[in-house]
């Protein structure tokens, strides 16, 4: 079975935030950055499809950085067999552009699965997987949560509001993956070590403009100072009064 | 001069709630690029509801049919609205950013060639332009955004765009598509595990903390949830969740969970930062507690200093009463 | 009065020493050098050694295990740092490439009480020219960059917990098991303890290491002196005011009969690291570092320059403060060597310990690649490494002080004035050696009617300590099993010293007993000095310091 899976590196999710001096992204000084949870989601789903069919390939793309090698061997300490980096200074707000340039990778792959992380804990754009989909013409589920392949027909579970959708679909596919379709291994000591041997591709790549702006990032603005409204039971109906009318909350 | 298109979203033939946002958002920017709004409706038939959407803005009603489309198929109802678009000449598209939408949307964008700004909180047309704001990095930052392809597609993040009466004519109207259902298909829906709310997902969360003295005590918070009527999940601070009073499942804040409920109750917890970490985004906090100096007072919107065991009952009883009123 | 030592476990050596090719491990690895402990003795041994093989031609499988989840998260130091160990490193480089924040300009020395700060000449052996404020958590990020250039294999998220012994020769160590639930059975995300085998195993584990420990023991090398300990606890404050000077500072709030002092360096204009550092042996039952510190910024002298200002990062660590008469008489044995804090080597009146743990590595490195080369990686030919420090600066300076830090056994004043001779007279008087005995050992007055009211903290200028916790990064898993041993009967009085001696809030004394919240601890290793025993666990665990 041949997967491919798309990773994307991105800050701890304990980052404080900090604007940088353009006023439009991250500082990034002192950020620790990390393979996107998600995608491990991902990683461990192609490893564990690879050892089901007995055989196959699970090669590891990501778009980002130099530093981005270091997402990848992580990928491949996890037993991923082979990582392309599509090296970039700068990833493109714009989720179309990232998508081109991993389809224009994919294209000729001849992959049976390409898998995704449903979104990346930085942006939260939840697009890239199905967009590429798109563009390859590929069938595609996102937010899975629970997967069965049998012969060339795949079945997926995805959480929609209070309930639970089961899809149908052929191979090849493009997949994105969700919170509880597996539990990511660790990279094991010798799995760390194997990683520096395995083959890691660099690929200069100039992204496009794209279709959205940044204008500016800001901090969310401080909650206001609240108020204590009474003491004991006697308060409560007048704290009622105001999550109703004040608070428009009941 | 240009319109907007308000993609709705069904579930077994009746309108989502959702779809009163996305049409109060597309009012938003209609107004702003000075067009129409049209609302369309992909179903198996005629979509209840879909008709009453004048009242949020909508100056007209598609209702796309066909047979089997009845259940959201992904690439029928992408390349339906997609050709609807190509077609219409539209100055923005606009979903919900549910998870139907969060998976159509990007669908769409890819289909016509243009960007796709997810999951925001605001829009606004500058200088004929559709600019967005969406949260970045777990909310802990804002981004805006100008959306300078067109059509400018948005999904809008559900329970912000709180929908306002902006009534219009809605001229209603059906089509049949052609085409099949496409290559992914719903084999089945099931309902979601019937049980206890998760406290990430609930609207309401009342929380609880050591205040509390006693795992059964926690029956006080079962109950106050229970009278909101279903919407309310019981939450726990790691103190209690660690002395193996509360499942893990429960725990809020540190390697807990991280909610953003619309309510959030928190009862006899002091408010050391990693709870807070984890319920801080939440739209209006309350805090009850016995310790007038406790650090959650600083945090929460409304507090009540006092015995717990005595403000919690009280506080069921007035929920109870709204909630029969 | 409380004894410490009358509630201690004793080291788990059956744990900790496990005879090579003993079931219980997933999995095997063989290197040629191992490594324990990714800190600035552990990768300057590590570099070295790259260097000594590339320049011999020679293959070398060197391998550095370090338990914190990424590099530098588990490191914490003031620190005013000497740069002459980077200089032997990196000959090549200026200084101004070495991971340092700058050079230390302006420095003051304050006798602090209560309200007021009076300004004493800096002692000669604390002056900082040609020294440079750092950050240990860069220094480490860095000089681990340069070992895997080199070709070094780092693994991080792996603790070490466990000695693989051979008769008496060290053979390697066993990792620790990960993803164990609060009872100790496997979680969906098992993973097994790995043994790896190393021709020679480097302790470089740090303060109060454990693996150090049970060597020692085990091989009955005795120090002059037992090692004994101080505690610090620190902050990092982005603060509104500037500072331009490395402040140092005595007396208020500690009490009389107390070792310590603070620091308060800038990391850059506007960002500021300072702590408080207190002997372990102090008298008080109910002293709280972590709670003196709190105290410490009401001080005006701190006050103004916090005021607005935010608290981006706590943390704590123990530091030996032992000194010549604590460092074990061989830091070398049948496939092992001991570097770094592990082995004592750290001056506490000049408050340095960075250059020597470098140092020691860089020696460490030499003598195993010598007999490496030799193929004879035992006690004799690895005792060269003894020998390289033993004839250094390291032990010189150590020499040097030897009795200054056991002058202040005595209490501030005291301490001072024998203190004030020691440096007159270049160490030799009072020379001859100062007895001590372990800070367990030192008995405890319980805490009397007048004792304070315990301080609020105001979540602006103060803190608690689960505040604290939280901002050393530690998102432990809740669920993880406790890797601390305790007797069985704790009495209530016992309890609460602990929780004052705590500066994680890990212990609680609580109406049913002393309540444990491992997955607070950010491995300081107070606990294993005072308390109970602290043992490894799962990789990745405890504080993820930025830049501490």
């Amino acid at each position: 079975m041949k997967i491919a899976v798309c990773v994307k590196r991105v800050p701890d999710s304990e980052t404080r935030v900090k604007i940088a001096p353009d006023g439009r992204s991250l500082d990034e000084a002192g950020v620790k950055f990390i393979l996107n949870p998600y995608d491990e989601f991902a990683v461990e789903e192609a490893l564990r499809r690879r050892e089901t069919a007995g055989a196959g390939e699970v090669v590891v793309i990501s778009l980002g950085p130099p530093q981005a090698q270091e997402t990848i061997r992580t990928a491949l300490a996890m037993g991923a067999d082979r990582g392309v980096l599509l090296q970039t200074e700068r990833i493109p707000l714009d989720g179309l552009e990232v998508a081109r340039l991993l389809a224009a990778e994919l294209r000729d792959g001849g992959y049976d699965l390409i898998l995704f992380g449903k979104m990346a804990i930085d942006d939260y754009n939840h697009q890239v997987g199905p967009m590429v989909a798109e563009l390859l013409d590929l069938p595609c589920v996102t937010g899975v949560s629970r997967l069965e392949i049998a012969g060339g027909t795949g079945t997926a579970e995805r959480e929609v509001e209070g309930a639970v959708e089961v899809m149908e679909f052929p191979l090849p596919a493009v997949l994105t993956a969700d919170k509880g379709l597996n539990e990511p291994r660790y990279p094991a000591l010798k799995g760390i070590m194997a990683a520096k041997k395995k083959p890691l591709e660099v690929k200069p790549v100039s992204p496009g403009a794209g279709g959205l702006e940044p204008v500016a990032m800001t901090l969310p603005p401080e909650r206001q100072a609240g108020r204590i409204v009474g003491e004991g039971p006697a308060a409560v109906p007048e704290l009622v009064r105001l999550l109703r009318e004040e608070a428009k909350v009941l | 001069m240009s319109d907007v298109l308000a993609v709705l979203e069904q579930r077994d033939g009746a309108l989502r709630k959702v779809s009163h946002e996305v049409v109060t958002g597309a009012r938003r920017l209609a107004d702003g690029l000075g067009g129409a709004v049209e609302a369309l409706a992909i179903g198996a038939g005629a979509v209840a509801g879909a008709d009453a959407l004048g009242r949020f803005g909508a100056d007209r009603v598609v209702t796309l049919v066909h047979p089997a489309l009845g259940r959201y198929a992904p690439e029928a109802y992408a390349r339906a609205v997609a050709e609807r678009a190509a077609a219409g000449g539209y100055g923005a598209l606009v979903f919900a950013a549910s998870a139907t939408g969060k998976d159509l949307a990007p669908r769409v964008a890819a289909r016509l060639g243009v960007a796709l700004a997810q999951d925001v909180t605001d829009v606004a047309v500058e200088a004929g332009v559709v600019a967005v704001v969406r949260p970045v990095y777990a909310g802990k930052a804002l981004l805006t955004l100008r959306v300078t392809s067109r059509p400018a597609v948005v999904s809008l993040r559900p329970n912000v765009f709180t929908p306002v009466e902006r009534p219009r004519a809605a001229a209603a109207a059906t089509a049949a598509l052609g085409g099949d259902a496409g290559r992914v298909a719903v084999r089945e829906i099931r309902a979601a595990p019937a049980g206890a709310l998760d406290v990430a997902e609930a609207p309401i969360v009342v929380s609880g903390g050591r205040g509390l003295k006693e795992p059964a005590n926690f029956r006080l918070l079962e109950e106050l949830a229970r009278a909101f009527g279903g919407r309310a999940a019981v939450g726990a601070s790691r103190a209690v969740v660690d002395a193996g009073w509360r499942p893990h499942a429960d725990q809020v804040g540190q390697t807990g969970k991280t909610v953003s409920p619309t309510l959030y109750i928190a009862v006899g917890i002091s408010g050391a930062i990693q709870h807070l970490a984890g319920m801080r985004t939440s739209k209006v906090i309350v805090a009850i507690n016995r310790d007038k100096d406790a650090p959650i007072f600083k945090v929460a919107d409304y507090g009540i200093v006092g015995d717990l065991f005595e403000i919690v009952p009280r506080l069921t009883e007035e929920i109870k009463k709204l909630q029969s009123a | 009065m409380i004894v410490p030592a009358a509630y201690q476990p004793p080291l788990p050596l059956d744990r900790l020493l496990v005879p090579l090719g003993a079931p219980g491990a997933g999995d095997r690895m063989e290197l040629d050098v191992l490594i324990v402990g990714a800190g600035p003795a552990g990768l300057a041994c590590a570099i070295e050694l790259a260097r000594l093989a590339e320049r011999a031609g020679r293959e070398l499988a060197i391998g550095v295990l370090e338990k914190a989840g990424a590099l530098g998260e588990h490191s914490l130091s003031g620190a005013v740092v000497n740069p002459r160990a980077f200089r032997e490193l990196f000959p090549g480089l200026p200084d101004a490439e070495f991971p340092f924040r700058g050079p230390v300009a302006k420095e003051r020395v304050y006798l602090l009480t209560a309200r007021r700060a009076i300004a004493l000449p800096t002692p000669p052996t604390m002056h900082n020219a040609g020294n440079y404020v750092a950050s240990l958590c860069e220094i480490v990020r860095w000089l681990g960059a340069r070992a895997e250039a080199a070709g070094v294999n780092v693994f991080t998220g792996f603790p070490a917990a466990a000695l693989l012994v051979e008769g008496a020769r060290v053979a390697g160590v066993r990792t620790a098991a990960s993803g164990l639930d609060r009872d100790g059975r496997p979680l969906a995300g098992y993973a097994a303890p790995t043994d790896l085998t190393a021709r020679v195993t480097a302790l470089a584990e740090g303060t109060r290491g454990m693996l150090a420990q049970a060597w020692l023991e085990w091989q009955g090398v005795r120090a002059a002196n037992p090692q004994i300990f101080a505690l610090g606890v620190k902050e990092i404050w982005e603060t509104k005011r500037p500072l331009d000077a490395v402040l140092h500072t005595l007396g208020w709030p500690l009490p009389r009969d107390v070792f310590g002092g603070s620091f308060v360096y800038p990391l850059e204009r506007h960002l500021v690291a300072l702590g408080l550092v207190v002997g372990l042996d102090y008298r008080d039952a109910d002293l709280d570092v972590h709670e003196l510190l709190q105290r410490l910024k009401g001080h005006p002298l701190l006050s103004r320059l916090l005021a607005g200002g935010e608290l981006v990062e706590w943390g704590a660590k123990t530091i030996p403060e032992g000194g010549y008469y604590a460092v074990p008489p061989r830091r070398s044995g049948d496939g092992v060597v001991l570097l770094g804090d592990a082995a004592g080597f750290v001056d506490v009146p000049s408050l340095k310990g960075i250059h020597y743990a470098m140092q020691s590595g860089i020696y460490a490195a030499r003598a195993i690649f010598a007999a490496l080369a030799a193929d004879a990686p035992g006690a004799a030919a690895l005792a060269e490494y003894d020998r390289l420090v033993d004839a250094s600066f390291i032990m010189r300076d150590l020499y040097r002080t030897r009795n200054m830090r056991l002058a202040f056994k005595g209490g501030l004043y005291a301490g001072a004035l024998k203190a004030g001779l020691m440096t007159l007279t270049g160490g030799r008087f009072p020379g001859r050696r100062i007895a001590v005995e372990p800070d367990a050992a030192v008995p405890r007055r319980p805490p009397g009617p007048r004792a304070a009211a315990p301080l609020v903290p105001d979540g602006r200028l103060t803190f608690s300590k689960v505040d604290g916790v939280f901002r050393s990064g530690n998102t432990t898993r809740d669920t993880i099993p406790s890797h601390l041993v305790t007797v069985a009967d704790v009495p209530p009085a016992v309890a609460a010293f602990y929780a004052r001696m705590c500066p994680a809030g890990v212990y609680e004394a609580t109406p049913a007993g002393l309540r444990i919240n491992a997955p607070n601890c950010v491995d300081c290793k107070a606990t294993d000095v005072l308390g109970p025993r602290w043992t490894p666990r799962e990789g990745g665990s405890g504080p993820r310091y930025r830049r501490m």
